[in-house]
């Protein structure tokens, strides 16, 4: 029986001769966070978008949980526990934040819906913006609200698409630090893409790096940032 | 809105009605409100697939004259009691419209709405040479029974109880979507409609309630037909014409789509506006089209929006008051 909440064996996304992931082998154990960095163009949200069924597989397979979910759409594999957030804000934009929260959690899991929403919420200090309209909160709060669609249903895996895109530094270091506890208190297991290195490296058990749709290093995030292919890829040789 | 508002609102409007019914003595008068009324019926089926699925419709009134040639078809061949062929009627063109649905809700923006239109302009021109089925271009008259639902058919068309019950179904129409609305099924067809590609990744899924949706504006679009059918016990291709769908989705503009109320008031306001302008001017609609062009400019929301805007709201009051207002 494998440890392993989530397994990407050998996933290959190509259209025609660009090979935008090629031969990607991941995994992430039970509470784990994995940062994911890389220069853009890397293959990191295609990863993401790969292993929740966004993007059919050219080649490979995803499994979570130990179940082969590759034939799998989204929809089944987040009522299997797979969420995620997006690198642009995606959220309802003219739904009220409490019902579009409490609608997540009820197709997660209909009994209890209002209070895992409540606590979501409560988690990402959005209760007090409950019955404001979307477009109304201002750009951090619906980065929350993002984050808060992605984590009611308490999923076991969470892949989040640079979470702190246009935040302040301030901010970005405050929610990474609270995501880090939140993850590790509901026992969940995060792919974190993100372009801070601060936050990638302060808050992952291990850190794997791309390049060009492959894996180039990973490993625990001081013996990654050590790599000499990893400060010649992306780092820089200053870093 | 909570399910006791709902009801004050529903319970104050059927009073209205029943007040116009009572005070209006002119049968003109009541015959113009009767037609508005019908059309408030359709629009708010157009409307609501506008508001719930984001979809604008040109070939709705294929719905609404369909329901009118499957009722006098039916009446004539004597299959079934009329009150049981409303019913039915009603239930084969919801079935036949998700199924139409589950087909052309995938396909996005102007080219639903281009598909929406070939489909109804196809029933037109059928209709308008299947001379032995519809009568063809001339229309088909509709047998109705000497007495409906026990009611007899002279006392049910006098125009004051014709636009009673016009008036009724209407009412609860819009009180009946508001109560469904509210609830589970009203935030599935909200979420899909804002961001479908998230809906999916929240664990929803998208088509069905798009169908859904699609059908019950077919429905209400179908029960107007019904209503239209009954004042005037006629049916014609005119009915199934793009540009009676186009009427529609106008009302729907102007009455504004976002309140349920807004395509019915939207409907009445079209009705003022022909017949009050249509006594001094005989290019009326073209000081429609104006009057439509200055709310799309200045209150995108329609007439209801505006109205809204100009009443505080129950949230508004209460924040004044310092007091939380409950979520709905």
């Amino acid at each position: 029986m494998s440890d392993y909440v989530l397994q990407a064996e050998d996933v290959a996304i190509h259209y025609g001769g660009v090979k935008a992931l090629d031969g990607v082998a991941l995994t992430l154990e039970r509470g784990q966070i994995r940062g994911l960095i890389g220069p853009n163009g890397a293959g990191k949200s295609t990863v993401i978008d790969a292993i929740t069924g966004r993007r059919r597989l050219t080649r490979g397979r995803v499994r979570l949980g130990g179940e082969d979910v590759t034939a799998l759409g989204p929809v089944e594999r987040r009522r299997r526990g797979l969420s995620r957030s997006f690198q642009r804000t995606s959220i309802f934009g003219q739904m009220r934040v409490r019902r579009q929260v409490e609608l997540a959690a009820h197709s997660m899991n209909p009994e209890g819906s209002e209070a895992d929403a409540e606590a979501v919420l409560r988690e990402l200090d959005l209760l007090a913006r409950a019955d404001d309209v979307a477009e109304d909160l201002g750009y951090g709060e619906q980065r929350r609200l993002d984050l808060a669609l992605a984590l009611v249903g308490r999923p076991t895996v969470l892949l989040l698409d640079e979470p702190m895109a246009g935040l302040s530094v301030k901010e970005s270091l405050d929610l990474a630090q609270h995501l880090k506890a939140l993850t590790s208190r509901w026992n969940v297991s995060v792919l974190l893409v993100e372009h801070d290195m601060d936050v990638v490296f302060g808050i992952s058990d291990v850190v794997t790096v791309f390049e060009l749709g492959r894996v180039i290093a990973s490993g625990e995030p001081a013996a990654v940032r050590a790599d000499p292919r990893v400060r010649e890829a992306y780092l820089g040789s200053a870093a | 809105m909570t399910i006791v508002r709902i009801g004050l609102a529903a319970v104050g409007a059927l009073a209205v009605g029943g007040a116009v019914a009572a005070l209006v003595g002119s049968g003109t008068v009541l015959s113009l409100l009767t037609q508005a009324v019908i059309y408030a019926v359709f629009a708010s089926g157009v409307g609501l697939l506008l508001r719930q699925n984001g979809m604008v419709s040109f070939g709705h009134a294929l719905y609404f004259g369909l329901s009118g040639y499957a009722l006098g078809i039916v009446l004539q061949l004597g299959w079934m009691p009329a009150e049981l062929a409303l019913v039915a009627v009603l239930a084969a063109i919801g079935a036949v419209a998700f199924v139409v649905g589950l087909v052309i809700v995938r396909v996005p923006g102007v080219a639903f709405s281009m598909m929406t239109l070939a489909i109804g302009q196809m029933l037109f021109l059928t209709a308008s040479r299947s001379r032995g089925l519809t009568g063809g271009a001339d229309g088909m008259n509709i047998n109705w029974p000497s007495t409906l639902f026990g009611v007899p058919q002279s006392l049910l068309l006098k125009p004051a109880v014709l636009f009673l019950v016009c008036w009724c179904v209407m009412v609860l129409v819009v009180a009946g979507l508001a109560l469904l609305l509210r609830g589970r099924f009203g935030a599935v067809t909200e979420a899909v409609r804002d961001n479908e590609e998230r809906a999916r990744f929240i664990g929803l899924r998208t088509l069905a309630p798009r169908a859904a949706i699609y059908a019950l504006s077919a429905v209400i679009a179908a029960l107007g037909g019904s209503l239209s059918a009954l004042n005037t016990g006629f049916v014609s291709p005119e009915a199934l014409h793009w540009s009676v769908s186009g009427v529609a989705l106008m009302m729907v503009v102007v009455g504004g789509y976002r309140a349920l109320w807004g395509p019915p008031l939207g409907a009445i306001v079209y009705f003022l506006f022909k017949d009050v302008l249509g006594d001094w001017a005989s290019h009326w609609m073209a000081i429609f089209g104006i009057a439509l062009i200055t709310v799309i400019v200045f209150s995108p929301t329609g007439l209801a929006g505006a109205l809204e805007r100009l009443l505080p709201s129950r949230r508004k009051r209460a924040a004044a008051a310092g007091r939380p207002a409950s979520a709905h």
